[in-house]
């Protein structure tokens, strides 16, 4: 029950630290400068893993695709499970988890960091308040750059589920390019762009929420690390269900 | 280059000392289950919460396309396959590298900044046999029992979508969801989480123990252990499916 009433405590507090920060962006604005650089970074250091870890769930969707039609002899519709589970749901949901992997966990270390050594509190000694200038360019870059990352992560993932396909589970290559062509439409990847801008929103506030609140000590910026991670992923996975049922499921 | 090799090479010799101290005497049993317990206590309750919202998420894309073809009634079986081979341990190795790997980097990295694993080492303790061997194991045992969690979850996730919000017959998704089912889909995705465990484990062991450089240090190892991890094992894992479910071309 206790644990109940902690989680609670621990969503009023993430609300009341959002309306802060809120109001903090709406006095002061972003600082100049910084947003580009920040999104560059983000991006940038993410993108490698990102390549890594599309490559690889678009070749398993393609293995996994074959194997679960094979008994209906629908080995062509491999192209058409493909395309719709990757641009629908995976690719936006591979490239949040690995942006929180990747770069939550750092701005979580980075501000714990920050915390812990009281470089916030000499930040808000210089008049500067430290949720416009530490969290708005972090918050603005990753919103730019998760739905780059994951309209990447689309084509990376429907290339590698072509080269197996074709060349190890001996497919046709042109069905499996009419197939996925024809099962999505251009505004599917502006969903998925949507979702990925949601994403950034949730990882990137839940992440310095946790690095703000930071414990003492290197094991205190370990566990605020760790919790970021966690509690964003989960609260992606969740939220997922009803974007998609607000995108996909008839309710618009 | 040279310096990633070198890594790689410092790992290598890490994971074999592990597997050297993992087979002599004394175990410590006491050890291992408590970390058994702290490291599934504190995964299952994430595991459950991403697995149930993407079995809901592919019911409701599921029947979409099934809808098409007027065949919702082949939806359970695609579910329950799709969860326990890929899904649940996709997700579940995920969540475990997230929650287990990264709270097991931090606790030994702020061992080794704090001088404990020093400490260990003056009263004449292994700290790798102490520390570090117990936690392989048990995040070895943890993940495909967190897997088991998953898919029950993933399952019940597909099933709460299509009967509850969606109105399909129960005892349909029920007596279909074991129709295109072998015993190498459960087993497989077994086999597969307890490698992806031992790597989580490995990775995040490596990463804690070597962890410099104050409190920032711990938060890299935290970071790396996460991003290593993932990497490793959904790169391990194109291989395992196909070498587990046979998919090669005839």
């Amino acid at each position: 029950m206790n644990a109940v009433f902690a989680g609670l405590a621990g969503v009023g507090r993430y609300g009341l630290w959002v309306r802060d920060f809120c109001r903090a962006l709406a006095a002061h604005g972003p600082p100049q400068g910084q947003t580009l650089a920040e999104a560059f970074r983000i991006g940038i250091k993410s993108l490698p893993i990102l390549l890594i870890i599309a490559a690889f769930v678009g070749t398993n969707l393609a293995l996994q695709g074959y194997n679960a039609f094979k008994p209906l002899g629908g080995q062509r519709l491999v192209g058409m499970f493909v395309s719709l589970a990757g641009v629908r749901e995976l690719a936006p949901i591979i490239a949040a988890a690995m942006i929180s992997a990747k770069a939550g966990t750092e701005m979580a270390s980075q501000i714990g960091v920050m915390k812990i050594r009281e470089q916030v509190d000499a930040l808000e000694v210089m008049a500067v308040n430290p949720l416009a200038y530490l969290v708005a360019p972090r918050l603005i870059g990753i919103m730019l750059v998760l739905p780059a990352l994951t309209i990447i992560a689309i084509f990376v993932m429907l290339s590698s589920a072509y080269l197996v396909s074709v060349h190890q589970l001996g497919l046709a290559g042109h069905e499996f390019i009419q197939f996925a062509s024809e099962s999505i439409e251009p505004i599917d990847f502006v969903y998925g762009a949507f979702k990925a801008m949601f994403f950034g929103l949730i990882i990137c506030t839940i992440s310095c929420y946790f690095g703000f609140n930071c414990g003492k000590g290197p094991a205190g910026v370990g566990q605020a690390t760790n919790r970021a991670v966690v509690t964003s992923s989960v609260v992606c996975i969740a939220l997922n269900y009803f974007l998609s049922e607000m995108l996909y499921g008839g309710a618009l | 280059m040279l310096a990633k090799l070198a890594t790689i090479g410092r790992f290598g010799l890490f994971a074999g000392g592990i597997a050297r101290r993992a087979a002599q005497r004394p175990v410590f049993y006491r050890e291992v289950v408590a970390q058994l317990w702290t490291t599934s206590i504190r995964c299952v309750l994430p595991v459950v919460a991403v697995t149930f919202p993407f079995g809901m998420v592919m019911a409701l894309q599921g029947l979409e396309i099934f809808r098409i073809f007027g065949a919702e009634r082949m939806l359970s079986s695609l579910i329950s396959i799709a969860t326990l081979r890929e899904l649940s341990p996709v997700l579940a190795s995920v969540l475990v590298a997230a929650q287990g790997g990264s709270s097991c980097a931090a606790s030994l990295g702020a061992m080794r900044i704090k001088e404990e694993l020093d400490a260990t080492e003056v009263m004449a303790i292994d700290s790798i046999k102490y520390h570090v061997v117990p936690r392989v194991i048990a995040m070895t045992i943890a993940c495909p029992l967190l897997n088991i969690a998953g898919s029950i979850a993933g399952v019940g996730g597909g099933y709460f979508t299509a009967v509850y919000l969606k109105g399909e017959s129960g005892g349909i998704f029920l007596a279909e969801l074991w129709a295109f089912m072998g015993p190498m889909d459960v087993y497989g995705g077994i086999i597969k989480t307890t490698l992806f465990g031992l790597t989580i484990g490995l990775i995040s062991c490596y990463h804690g123990f070597r962890a410099t450089g104050g409190a920032a240090g711990v938060g890299k190892a935290v970071n790396d252990t996460v991003v290593h991890g993932i990497v490793a094992f959904i790169t391990l894992n194109y291989f395992l499916t196909s070498a587990l479910f046979g998919a090669v071309a005839p």
